[in-house]
């Protein structure tokens, strides 16, 4: 696709909407796949919430339907079941999709000045393989022992036939190792599209933000995926061919066997970076955005990408901080420790180029600003709470407490979701060629925000107190049953929270079909996405666009009445 | 899709730096996929004192042996049939074909030695090296495998007259997958058969 | 707007559904479960380096919250006081200036060094005086006890009066834990099944119990009563019913029990219970 010339249109109703090439509809694709799952999974949490707080009780509305055989109340396997597979989708059917199949998909091509994305059919594929491997987790709910147990993290030998028997785990692992490939693939996909096709004019310092932080985020895809995938089919064989690579011999006995500690270091080692795959798209997106609507340039554009870079690079040497408690020496936990540490100073650099963005700029507070700016508040949360688990002596007694929950649901899930959310109501009137709601926008940010920091912060109080995570009940320890309290808490805020959703899918969907017809620059920004009519033709471009400004030259002194300039004018001498 | 080398446009020199830029990416995932599970060898490996540990079946050094050999010398033949396309020399249709055939051949030289030690007793259930093995040497061959599918996709648009040096880049990218799937194959064999 | 003309106003009636509900949470949040008293935070720490957990989560706690504080005014100041208003002009500046990246620069080592550098300073010294101070093993103060856990119970192998593990005189308890008050207690932890974790938040320490290799812990309690013992980490689908106690006796106290619970242990040793003579040897 490289090149000048200009592809015919596909007609057949089976090119142009199911197996299209076109990233315009792929993109698409993976948005309302990642909000379906995002949905199910969501319901997921309320259902546990539920059972937290009224520990036995029947779920009500649902409960009878889903719940039958135990007249429905959630038994204790079930509740298992519930939270491994609620944290598999939300961030593997639900988050990346979104973030990096959607938005990866829609902004690569446009903001660079491209057709397509440089392997389309490769593009269409890792679509139609994520479907695969959420039809095979969806099918793992149904096989007769259920679907896994074992936490989304998946730690033998709970996750061997030692601890789950059934093929409800077998197929679990199956599908993250195909969600994994998709990802691959789009990776591969995205890392040659930034590098090959950008249009004349775009060097490496004139793309957007949002191109940076998918850049890294294919980077890191493509380099740690596989290692999931391969711990994956270690993990599958250990259950189907009684291979033991993770199952040990008895101590007592003597004899050598497999190290279930060896799958936790194969995990980490991927799942670390991953946490960083799954924030950096929001990175990017969000310094993008606070500079758009606080209609001034990207505070410290180099030093931004810099401190991208510095996280990517760092973010496989810090994994260790998930295992302070499994027995790791002395010495490599204090490697650890401070790797995490120093890690989270281009964290904290970002932060201190996102304030300086906004600061003395002149606020478009529309609902997009409003989440970009709620991604500084939560991130800004969850990240300093990252400092007491990165800390072993208090790591210690913290681990798989609530705090660690309400740690990684700030940075990891509410992050990357107001980042999702602040991109769907931007990219919405090009994508759809109508605008989203202002008004409702604006009550879904508030109504989300607020009870979403209750939620999260009550969890640091429970952990504090000692609440383990993963527990079916907290009323029948002693010890516990005294914070139950800060479950009803987290539980009625959680709800409201779930409730503020439906505002959101309620002005997605209205929009998408009756909302009022959108301009073609209704935010007048000057990416090249931007340049292009409302509905995007499928050729993007009707000739490669020259770049001569960069994305940020907002307000510039020589613009005159107009604050903005389109990357393909040049700047008034 | 197969056309006649007249009909087929000349391929885009920027096009194949893209496909090759894509194949070096993939390489480079799969090395971290295979590099996992190496890894995983090392780490187990290092656990036990005795290695192989004492009393087991050993897998047939000379099939292996003879399975890399060939596996080489079919990487040989697919490198000289590279080159003969990309210049137009003749012999790459047959140097290609020679390549494939030996690969198959290392299919059935592997199929060969796992059946030889099923047969003697060692299962993937005996034991960690048990497991090593057949778990490592399962998961290449699979990518083997799905090589050859591709192997014999090039060999019928070389026939065909779809590649040639006209367009090269395919070939070439799929020769480079083979060569790396050889390279894996040849850390196994000199971890299992000669260290 | 209204295409589907809807009697009602949906955003309208939704906001004020959630309005409700609020109000229904700030009241909730004084509920308690049963006929406890709320707790929110840990119980006292009881045992000799407890406190230097409490210490520095204070001390984490007041950087984080300044920090903190300080990222919401830069946020609600702008917020406020540079809303888009007609004729304002935001300031171009791409902050590349010397003096930006200067300052950027500054700001970055000043946290470092009072957020992370400080804190990992103070972390070192609590590991190494503390958490990871193993006492010596030869010391014949310090009681041993060999912990196993399994789906879905802790047991519990004391030395008994003769020093050794393995021997009929061994104290097997399970999901009871009885030790001296004042003394260091060493442990030693391996799974049957699969991955648990020992955690006894009143001691402040946890550690992982994996099949196949041993771990190692100490502490020494310092406070005599009856604190808790829970498992930290997912074994199954009665993970939460893992619950142990943990008895801290005086030391004249703890000797007496010592002693029956021996003497008991030999009367009852079966030697062809093979499945109650799980013991291993002892790991530093």
């Amino acid at each position: 696709m490289s090149g000048d010339h200009i592809h015919a249109e596909p007609t057949s109703f089976w090119k142009k909407h199911v197996f299209s090439v076109d990233h315009k509809v792929i993109a698409k694709q993976f948005m309302w796949f990642g909000l379906l799952w995002l949905l199910i999974g969501g319901l997921m949490a309320m259902m546990i919430r539920w059972q937290l707080a009224n520990p036995g009780m029947a779920v009500p509305l649902v409960g009878n339907l889903l719940f039958s055989r135990t007249d429905g109340v959630i038994d204790p396997a079930t509740y298992n079941m519930l939270f491994t597979m609620h944290g598999t989708i939300m961030i593997f059917l639900g988050l990346t999709p979104i973030l990096i199949g959607a938005f990866g998909n829609w902004c690569i091509p446009l903001m660079i000045g491209a057709r397509d994305m440089i392997f389309p059919l490769l593009n269409m594929l890792s679509f139609w393989t994520v479907v695969l491997g959420g039809l095979v987790g969806l099918y793992s709910m149904f096989v007769p022992l259920g679907a896994t147990e074992a936490g989304w993290t998946g730690y033998p030998t709970l996750s061997t036939t030692v601890g789950t028997q059934g093929s409800g785990e077998t197929l679990w692992a199956l599908a993250v190792f195909l969600i994994g490939l998709s990802s691959i693939m789009g990776g591969i996909n995205y890392i040659t599209t930034i590098i090959r096709l950008r249009a004349p004019g775009m060097g490496w310092m004139d793309m957007p933000l949002t191109i940076w932080g998918m850049l890294f985020t294919a980077v890191l895809n493509v380099l740690f995926l596989p290692v999931i995938g391969s711990a994956m089919l270690l993990l599958i064989m250990d259950r189907v061919f009684g291979t033991t690579f993770f199952v040990p011999a008895s101590i007592m006995s003597g004899a050598s066997g497999g190290d279930p500690i060896l799958y936790q270091h194969l995990f980490w080692i991927f799942g670390h970076p991953e946490v960083y795959i799954l924030i950096l798209p929001a990175w990017g997106l969000v310094s993008d955005l606070l500079s758009f609507f606080a209609r001034k340039p990207a505070f410290g554009y180099k030093v931004t990408v810099g401190a991208m870079f510095a996280v990517t690079l760092l973010s496989a040497v810090v994994y260790g901080h998930h295992m302070f408690t499994t027995g790791l020496s002395a010495m490599l936990g204090e490697s650890f420790m401070l790797l995490t540490m120093i890690i989270s100073v281009p964290g904290e650099i970002l932060f201190f180029n996102w304030l300086h963005t906004i600061w003395r700029g002149s606020l478009r507070l529309t609902s997009a600003m409003l989440f970009s700016m709620g991604v500084i508040f939560v991130f800004g949360l969850g990240g300093l709470t990252g400092l007491y688990l990165a800390t072993i002596s208090t790591d210690i007694f913290l681990h798989d407490t609530y705090f660690v929950v309400g740690h990684f649901h700030l940075t990891m899930a509410a992050s990357s979701l107001f980042g999702a959310f602040a991109a769907i109501y931007f990219f919405f009137p090009k994508m759809f060629g109508r605008m989203m709601s202002e008004r409702l926008g604006k009550i879904h940010f508030w109504t989300t925000i607020i009870p979403l920091t209750v939620v999260f912060c009550t969890m640091f109080i429970s952990g504090y107190g000692g609440m383990p995570r993963r527990y079916y009940d907290h009323t029948s320890a002693s010890y516990l049953a005294p914070l139950q309290h800060l479950n009803v808490i987290t539980t009625t805020a959680a709800f409201i929270l779930g409730a503020a959703q439906l505002i959101f899918a309620w002005n997605f969907v209205r929009s998408r079909w009756w909302g009022a017809k959108a301009p073609d620059n209704p935010w007048e920004v000057g990416t090249l996405d931007w340049t292009t009519p409302t509905p995007v033709p499928h050729y993007n471009f009707k000739e490669i666009p020259v770049v001569h400004t960069g994305p940020h030259e907002f307000s510039h002194p020589k613009l005159g009445d107009r604050d903005w300039i389109s990357q393909t004018d040049k700047l008034p001498a | 899709m197969a056309t006649l080398t007249a009909e087929l446009p000349r391929e885009d020199p920027k096009a194949r730096v893209n496909s090759t830029l894509g194949m070096i990416f993939f390489i480079g995932s799969w090395s971290m996929a295979f590099g996992t599970l190496y890894l995983s060898f090392l780490i187990l490996r290092d656990r036990v004192d005795i290695w192989p540990p004492e009393g087991i079946v050993l897998p047939n050094f000379a099939l292996a042996t003879a399975g890399t050999v060939v596996l080489l010398a079919s990487s040989a033949a697919i490198h000289a049939a590279v080159r003969r396309g990309r210049t137009g020399a003749p012999g790459f249709a047959s140097l290609w074909c020679a390549g494939l055939l030996l690969g198959l051949a290392f299919g059935v030289a592997q199929t060969w030695l796992w059946y030889d030690l099923l047969a003697a007793g060692g299962a993937p259930q005996s034991g960690g090296y048990q497991s090593l093995f057949f778990g490592l040497t399962w998961v290449h061959a699979a990518h083997v495998a799905l090589a050859l599918i591709a192997l014999m996709w090039i060999q019928y648009g070389i026939r065909t007259g779809r590649y040639g040096p006209h367009r090269i880049s395919t070939v070439q990218n799929t020769a480079m997958f083979w060569h790396f799937m050889d390279v894996v194959w040849v850390v196994l064999y000199l971890s299992f058969f000669v260290f | 707007m209204n295409a589907l003309r809807l009697s009602f106003n949906p955003a309208k009636t939704l906001t004020r559904v959630l309005a409700s509900s609020f109000a229904l949470f700030l009241f909730s949040a004084g509920v308690s479960a049963q006929d406890v008293v709320n707790r929110w935070g840990p119980t006292p720490s009881a045992s000799s380096y407890g406190d230097d957990f409490d210490d520095l989560f204070w001390l984490i706690t007041a950087l984080v919250s300044v920090s903190f504080a300080l990222v919401v005014i830069l946020l609600v100041v702008p917020l406020i006081r540079d809303r888009a208003r007609p004729g304002k002009k935001a300031s171009y500046d791409h902050g590349t200036s010397l003096h930006d990246k200067r300052f950027t620069a500054c700001v970055s080592i000043l946290v470092f060094v009072v957020l992370d550098a400080w804190v990992l300073v103070i972390a070192m010294e609590d590991l190494q005086t503390g958490f990871w101070n193993y006492p010596n093993p030869d010391n014949a103060a310090t009681y041993k006890v060999e912990v196993l856990g399994q789906q879905w119970a802790w047991n519990f192998r004391a030395t008994g009066l003769d020093g050794e593990f393995g021997t009929p005189d061994d104290i097997l308890t399970t999901n009871t834990l009885t030790v001296p008050k004042d003394r260091p207690v060493s442990l030693n932890f391996t799974s049957k099944d699969v991955i648990h974790s020992f955690f006894l938040p009143d001691m402040r320490t946890k550690r992982d119990v994996n099949p196949g290799s041993v771990n190692i812990a100490w502490f020494e309690p310092v406070i005599a009563g009856d604190f808790d013992i829970l498992c930290a980490e997912l074994c199954g689908f009665a993970h939460y019913q893992m619950y142990g106690k943990l008895h801290v006796l005086e030391q004249d106290v703890f000797d007496t029990w010592e002693k029956e619970a021996s003497l008991m242990a030999q009367a009852a040793y079966d030697k062809n219970d093979t499945e109650a003579h799980w013991a291993w040897e002892w790991q530093e």
